[in-house]
């Protein structure tokens, strides 16, 4: 219980301002030590004016009993009288003494000073105990009271009477009073001065303190618009004086790792500001609350420039976020919202900012952003930047458009976000197939010679056959049922077959969309080679084939794909071509296909027997433009686009080569998964 | 009646050959490319061998070189794509007898195989080449037989006689039968660029069209107004 309120006392002592518990504590001490010393004081004055008095008492009495002797054995009475009277009321005594009486031996009163009758019973009130030589005690006389001091007479060994000495109590209380109210008036007066101190003193500690406090609180509202003089006064600092007040880029007064690197080096000069040597940095003779002062004004000041340099970095990237060419959206990790977006993505989807904000991010993208919101969703999400190339978005339209996307994490509002900064590369692609078109224009202009001949085979067959018919028709001769039936059955092969050339020709020729389906790799293959292998043969290139049935298809498009291994069978064609006119001798040579499956990867091989690659040629191969071939016979774009076309199927190209031996493309594809 | 080997490595065309050139009442021999070719050629030395140009292996060209080592009398008639006239050109400097273009048209095939017939009946008769006939302000050179690299002195003498009697037009009568090779060809144009340099008017007549093509080609029809028959060419003169 009492454990209880000392802790109440000091929790509610510790619930007070500053200043009033160093006033009250002050205050508190000084009570404390003035209350001890006036109690000391009260006892030890008190007791010793008490005593004091009462051994004039003695005294007195004693100097009646030694000069009264006499008259009472001379039963002088008179002179008695006159002596205690004398006693009594010589000079400032006649305060202090109340009454002096004298009794004989047989405590019969002899005389005494009273002005009125004895009293009765007061002689008989103070009896000297047997053996002492005196008796102190305090006598009630009815009005007043007295301490009555009693004093034996003696003669010799004998007693022959009894001095009594009243002291009046009276008097001595008055001036033990008077004593207390004097001493009680100074520790007063003392209360009082310490009083004024200590709060002075509270005052002048908390004032700067409540002032840091205030500040403090602006600060923290974000009010930085107080004047630093406020703080600094007194002192002739002056902030505008300082060169970073202008130019937060000074570096004299951040020290952190932003300006380190630059080694304090403005503009290529090095800088020859000492910010410790800074009068900023100076502090003011003073106390410690002056000190705190100063290291608070330098605070703040700090805080300034650094809210000045982070505003000035904040306007910089809004109008970066703001100006940039590129579409840039934050997207929230938690839901995959759209929480902000610049006016580039308004631009090229479509939508207003309101109608963006607060949208499904997969809106955009529906197919697309689904791998992106995949990797973020995972816990952390990725260390980096993630890249997602040509993929499909839409506009608000419905229209599709395509996109190079960067996902990059970043914390947004203190929420783990993603910065998707997306790059419109649809003309770019549309240009590509434009291209990949052209090359593919080219490569049937290139075929078309060949072709020709392919076609004019069947053609011939079909036109000996009909002037066969036309010939037996015409002489009228007898058309045996067996040799119609031959050529009607040749002429509808040949038919098939120049239409199957034509519709080889067609699809190769055909403008390719953007859209990705599921391919069988050889299905392609076996496209090209309809259109080249006669036309091969007849240059002595033969194919060997090694065709893996049933493999994983893989997502391309198969247009293109032919593209790719027109190239390929193209360029191994030439190759050979190139080895006989070397050696100019017309080898067997053949172009090996091979198409297999490992795991999760696709492959197809297409090897020549050709003049093989330098190892200087390997590394420009896939350059646009490069071509060893003489000037107007290779436009040196196509392998360059089947570099491109494979690299979009997410695949890779192995070149293998040795010179005079042969030389082995291997295209590598992901087999597309089975599930969908 | 004679016997005819067809080589040529479509089978649709063989059998398609074989049919016509039976129906036209020939001996048909087949062969599927140039090696099996020469070896019947080899075997069974038929009067004309028709080979295709592109082949897969021992192409046309290489077949007639072959047939042409062989037996250089041999008639053999190229058969091309259509408007592959380089190939037509250096079949005919092998001394290919004419060339046929696919598809194989029943009057052009009819024609070649006439000519080879006229040929060899033309060989065996050893009638001359080449003549050269003055007229009125004109030296007409018929050309009957087969023009080849050896005629090329004789074309150069007939020329500069032709132009040496300050004739200055020329007519040049090819008879039907009358084949040209490209080594002719050549010295023709020579001898046609020589003539023209000193203002002569040439004319050509007679000519069948895969051989008006190839001079065309050549860029002699150029130099020289050809026409189809005599008689325009005569009215054109006049």
């Amino acid at each position: 219980m009492k454990r209880f309120t000392i802790k109440k006392f000091v929790d509610r002592f510790s619930g007070f301002s500053l200043k009033n518990k160093i006033f009250f504590s002050t205050l508190g001490v000084i009570l404390i030590i003035s209350a001890i010393i006036a109690l000391l004081a009260r006892w030890i004055l008190v007791s010793s004016l008490t005593k004091e008095l009462e051994l004039r008492g003695v005294a007195i009495a004693y100097s009646i009993a030694e000069r009264g002797a006499g008259y009472i054995l001379d039963r002088d009475y008179p002179q008695l009288l006159s002596l205690t009277f004398e006693e009594a009321k010589l000079r400032e005594r006649q305060h202090l003494i109340t009454y002096i009486y004298v009794l004989d031996k047989e405590n019969q009163v002899l005389c005494h000073t009273f002005t009125r009758p004895f009293p009765g019973d007061l002689d008989k009130a103070n009896p000297i105990p047997e053996g002492s030589d005196k008796s102190v005690r305090l006598i009630n006389l009815g009005k007043t009271s007295a301490y009555d001091i009693a004093v034996p007479i003696k003669e010799g060994l004998y007693r022959i009477g009894t001095v009594h000495v009243g002291l009046n109590k009276i008097h001595i209380d008055q001036l033990v009073s008077t004593l207390r109210f004097t001493f009680l008036g100074f520790i007063s007066f003392v209360v009082v001065i310490i009083f004024v101190i200590s709060h002075r003193l509270a005052e002048y500690i908390t004032k700067p303190v409540s002032k840091l406090t205030r500040l403090s609180d602006e600060l923290s509202r974000g009010n930085f618009n107080f004047s630093i003089d406020v703080l600094s006064s007194g002192s002739e600092w002056n902030a505008s004086s300082c060169p970073a007040y202008y130019n937060t880029d000074f570096p004299c007064w951040h020290f952190d790792l932003s300006s380190n690197n630059t080694d304090n080096e403005v503009g290529g000069r090095e800088s020859l500001q000492q910010c410790q040597d800074c009068h900023f940095y100076s502090k003011r003779q003073g106390d410690e609350v002056v000190q705190l002062a100063d290291s608070f004004r330098n605070m703040v000041w700090s805080i300034k420039l650094y809210r000045r340099r982070l505003r000035e970095s904040e306007e910089k990237y809004k109008s970066l976020f703001d100006s940039g060419p590129d579409p840039i959206l934050v997207v929230s990790c938690a839901d995959f919202k759209i929480i902000d977006a610049n006016p580039r993505v308004t631009e090229l989807y479509g939508y207003s900012l309101k109608e963006l904000i607060g949208e499904k991010f997969i809106k955009l993208g529906p197919e697309s952003n689904k791998e992106c919101i995949k990797a973020f969703e995972e816990y952390g999400g990725p260390s980096g930047c993630i890249y997602y190339p040509k993929i499909l978005h839409y506009k608000k339209s419905g229209k599709p458009v395509y996109v190079n996307m960067h996902a990059c994490p970043i914390t947004y509002r203190s929420e783990p976000s993603i910065i998707v900064a997306v790059n419109d590369i649809t003309e770019i692609i549309e240009k590509d197939a434009q291209l990949v078109q052209a090359a593919k224009m080219k490569s049937l202009g290139e075929m078309s010679a060949g072709v020709a001949h392919e076609v004019n085979q069947p053609l011939n067959a079909i036109k000996m056959g009909s002037e066969y018919l036309a010939l037996m028709a015409e002489q009228n001769r007898d058309l045996p049922a067996a040799q119609l039936e031959k050529v009607a059955r040749e002429v509808s092969n040949q038919v098939d077959r120049a239409a199957e050339i034509i519709s080889a020709l067609r699809a190769f020729g055909r403008k390719s969309g953007f859209k990705t389906e599921k391919v069988d790799i050889n299905a392609p293959v076996r496209s090209v080679l309809t259109l080249v292998t006669r036309q091969f043969e007849l240059q002595n290139v033969n194919f060997e084939l090694d065709l893996t049935e049933n493999m994983s298809r893989i997502i391309a498009q198969d247009n293109r794909l032919q593209q790719v291994f027109f190239n390929l069978v193209n360029n191994a064609r030439d190759a050979i071509a190139e080895k006989r006119e070397n050696t100019g001798i017309d080898s067997e040579d053949f172009i090996k296909i091979t198409t297999y499956q490992r795991a999760d990867n696709v492959y197809i091989r297409v090897s020549d027997t050709g003049a093989g690659i330098t190892d200087e040629v390997r590394d420009k191969i896939f350059e646009p433009f490069f071509s060893t071939k003489e000037v107007g016979y290779g436009m040196g774009l196509g392998l360059a686009i089947t570099y491109g076309i494979v690299r979009d199927c997410k695949g890779s190209i192995e070149i293998d080569s040795q010179q005079g031996v042969g030389t082995s493309f291997t295209l590598v594809f992901p087999a597309a998964k089975e599930e969908s | 009646m004679s016997k005819i080997l067809v080589i040529d490595d479509e089978r649709a065309t063989l059998n398609m050959f074989e049919m016509l050139l039976t129906a036209y009442g020939h001996e048909v021999l087949t062969a599927e490319n140039g090696e099996i070719g020469i070896e019947i050629f080899d075997a069974r030395k038929p009067d004309l061998v028709m080979t295709d140009i592109k082949m897969p292996g021992m192409d046309g060209l290489e077949v007639l070189s072959r047939i042409k080592a062989i037996s250089p009398d041999s008639e053999v008639i190229v058969i091309t794509g259509h408007g592959d006239m380089d190939l037509a050109i250096k079949a005919l400097n092998l001394d290919a007898t004419d060339f046929l273009n696919k598809p194989v048209k029943r009057e052009d095939l009819e024609k070649a195989l006439r000519l080879s017939d006229d040929r060899r009946l033309f060989a065996r008769k050893k009638q001359d080449d080449v003549r050269l006939i003055f007229e009125d302000k004109l030296a007409v050179i018929e050309v009957a037989g087969n023009l080849t690299s050896k005629s090329e002195g004789l074309l150069i003498d007939i020329f500069d006689e032709a132009m040496d009697t300050s004739k200055m037009n020329i007519l040049i009568i090819f008879q039907e039968k009358a084949s040209i090779n490209g080594a002719a060809i050549d010295t023709l144009y020579n001898v046609i660029e020589k003539a023209k340099a000193k203002g002569c008017n040439i004319i050509i007549t007679g000519l069948s069209g895969n051989f008006r093509c190839v001079l065309d080609s050549m860029g002699i029809s150029k130099m020289a107004s050809i026409y189809d028959n005599e008689e325009s060419a005569r009215k054109k003169l006049c």
